[in-house]
């Protein structure tokens, strides 16, 4: 347990001293201040951009703009930057030869592969958390939370989905030993989700279901309990990568 | 007792058998050099004793424990210096060896208490600045300190002074000599003058094969080659020489690369160097160099690896 | 006009455009500074470096603090 706690206070330094720290944290926070923003603004500048004489209908932007700016927004640009941000964990170490004096040491390499999965979800949720808090404030600056549970329980399944590229970034990291293959490995099964996405009858079991409907439930088109299977799913992949990390991370030649 | 024992490891890469059936062991509170040319499988060997490498034949026992891969318990009795020692550069030598003492699972107490300790044993209570910035010898000597952390009974060190220059390597051999009371030291190099130099036993290891182990003064005390050379500065002073070594039949032996110099053997080394002397003063020749024959560790080496 | 209307929007909405521009700025700067303070890159040139952290905003600093950072 000591050695974990160790291990984990490490990964937080390093996030600090590298740079990860505060690039997640300014990517989030400009990502949680946009999202409103465009949402007020996208009318304003189509109404500008238009061909003179052109009559345009400007709609009102909502509440409810701003959010779909944060879904389109933050799976794309956020969680890309936090795979980018991630990619290098495992293999940087194996590359450079780190883990070699901490394992010889009798450190568990299992204790590694969890210090590294906590300390990666316990930023991911700050700088979603950074990013969410921004949004709400701005979004009630310009018009209001009503309906503010749907909106929180969307932004869990976006944190979910994230829990689960993390988690597969880490298997991946503990097969591969290049960051860029990492990344293109996670990037792949996200690819596979979406293509399996095209089949309606699996659609609701996808992992991609949270980050793609979820919305749905600020609108009220769909509610929580449609979310189960793709949670259920969802968290079973993070285990099994959590599993798998293990397994693989045991037999690696460091 | 023997703190390491290993027997009839053998490890193939691809199709190249790198170590075929090796057999050692290293006795407690000794300081084991582990010889071999670049290649020869020494590094390999060590991993399998660290359990980082998997072996494909035989057993390793440290401490009287198995060692088994991917989950080393062995590996808290051993301290382990990697050829080129990589740690976090974002991080100061206090910071790093902090971290060894929290996994390793020592008291904070303690753990100040050692770093102090092994910090002025290598010379670096100074460096208060993060480890990127150190130079080949620093990072060698941070390497020795992490690896005397958890006080082992056997300190691993795999090539530490080959990357080094002299002043580095005098004090990297200066610290291990100083650490033998405390534990065993094994070390792996190709540089024959580091192993003469703090080494008491040693094994040789050659065509994936030990060539030859055991202590270091019996193993030369085996191979001694007793005698005097002599180097003269013309033929002429040569063969009034050997006229005179042919009357009093003592046994020489001239030298096939240098026509000017004679070997002189027997057993009786002080007995043969005082005659040969008596003998060169008779005669008024002064030699160009006169020389007691001692058998090398290079020799030995190059008749093994040859051999 | 436009222009009229470009400064009324930035200024009706200046306590939301502020800490954005703010934000950006500084990862820039972090960035650019590191970016001159050391010479290994993992790949690329310092040239090269600058130019993607000034001009890609947000984005430039990410992939040079993911990717393009040497080791220490």
């Amino acid at each position: 347990m000591r050695a974990y706690i160790a291990f984990t206070k490490k990964e937080w330094v390093e996030s600090i001293r590298t740079y990860r720290l505060f690039i997640l944290l300014a990517v989030f926070f400009v990502l949680g201040i946009m999202n409103p923003l465009t949402a007020k603004l996208t009318p304003t500048l189509l109404a500008n951009f238009a061909p003179e004489g052109m009559v345009v209908e400007i709609p009102t932007p909502t509440a409810l703009d701003s959010w779909i700016q944060f879904h389109k927004n933050v799976p794309q640009m956020g969680l890309f930057v936090l795979v980018i941000m991630f990619s290098g964990a495992m293999t940087g170490e194996y590359n450079k030869g780190t883990f070699v004096n901490m394992v010889t040491k009798g450190l568990k390499r299992r204790t590694i592969i969890f210090a590294k999965f906590t300390m990666s979800v316990l930023l991911w949720t700050m700088s979603l958390l950074l990013c969410f808090g921004l949004s709400s404030y701005y979004t009630a600056y310009y018009w209001n939370l009503d309906g503010f549970t749907q909106i929180l329980q969307s932004v869990i399944c976006v944190w979910l989905f994230g829990i689960l590229l993390l988690s597969m970034l880490l298997f991946f990291g503990a097969v591969v030993r290049n960051g860029y293959a990492c990344m293109m490995f996670t990037g792949g099964m996200v690819v596979i989700f979406f293509l399996l996405n095209m089949l309606p009858s699996l659609q609701k079991y996808n992992p991609v279901y949270l980050v793609g409907s979820c919305q749905s439930l600020i609108t009220g088109e769909l509610v929580m309990s449609d979310f189960t299977a793709s949670i259920i799913i969802s968290i079973v992949f993070v285990v099994l990568s959590i599993v798998g990390s293990v397994l693989c991370f045991d037999r690696k030649k460091l | 007792m023997n703190i390491l024992e290993v027997e009839e490891v053998s490890k193939t890469f691809g199709n190249q058998k790198i170590l075929d059936g090796v057999n050692f062991h290293v006795p407690e509170h000794s300081v084991f050099g582990f010889l071999g040319q670049n290649g020869a499988g020494k590094t390999t060997t060590m991993k399998i004793v660290l359990g980082l490498l998997q072996a494909d034949h035989g057993t390793v026992r440290v401490n009287d424990q198995k060692v088994t891969y991917g989950q080393t318990k062995t590996n808290r009795y051993i301290g382990y210096l990697p050829d080129v020692p990589e740690y976090y550069g974002y991080m100061k030598p206090k910071e790093y060896l902090r971290l060894c003492g929290e996994i390793t699972g020592v008291s904070k107490k303690e753990a100040d208490k050692r770093i102090e300790e092994l910090l002025h044993l290598v010379g670096l209570e100074k460096a208060n600045k993060k480890i990127a910035g150190f130079s080949r010898g620093m990072k060698q000597r941070l390497g020795i300190a992490q690896a005397l952390f958890n006080e082992p009974k056997l300190l691993i060190c795999d090539e530490p002074t080959s990357a080094l220059d002299p002043i580095g390597r005098k004090e990297i051999l200066d610290i291990l000599y100083q650490v033998k009371d405390k534990t065993t030291v094994v070390f792996s190099t190709h540089i024959l003058s580091d192993v003469e130099r703090i080494c008491d036993t040693i094994a040789v290891l050659n065509k994936g094969k030990i060539q030859m182990q055991g202590e270091l003064s019996q193993i030369k005390e085996k191979n001694k080659r007793e005698g005097v050379e002599v180097e003269f500065a013309s033929k002429d002073a040569k063969e009034r020489f050997l006229e005179e070594m042919n009357q009093r039949q003592i046994v020489y032996k001239q030298s096939e690369e240098n026509p000017l110099l004679v070997e002189v053997r027997g057993k009786d080394q002080e007995q043969l160097a005082k005659r040969t002397l008596h003998i060169l003063a008779e005669k008024e020749i002064i030699p160009v160099r006169f020389f007691c024959m001692e058998p090398t560790l290079e020799d030995l080496f190059m008749e093994v690896v040859k051999g | 006009m436009y222009l009229a209307t470009g400064f009324e929007v930035i200024k009706e909405n200046l306590p939301i455009i502020l800490p954005i521009l703010v934000v950006e700025l500084i990862l820039l700067i972090t960035a650019l500074t590191h970016v001159l303070r050391h010479h290994t890159y993992r790949f690329g040139n310092k040239i090269m470096w600058v130019l993607i952290v000034v001009f890609l905003q947000i984005i430039g600093p990410v992939i040079y603090f993911a990717i393009g950072r040497g080791d220490e």
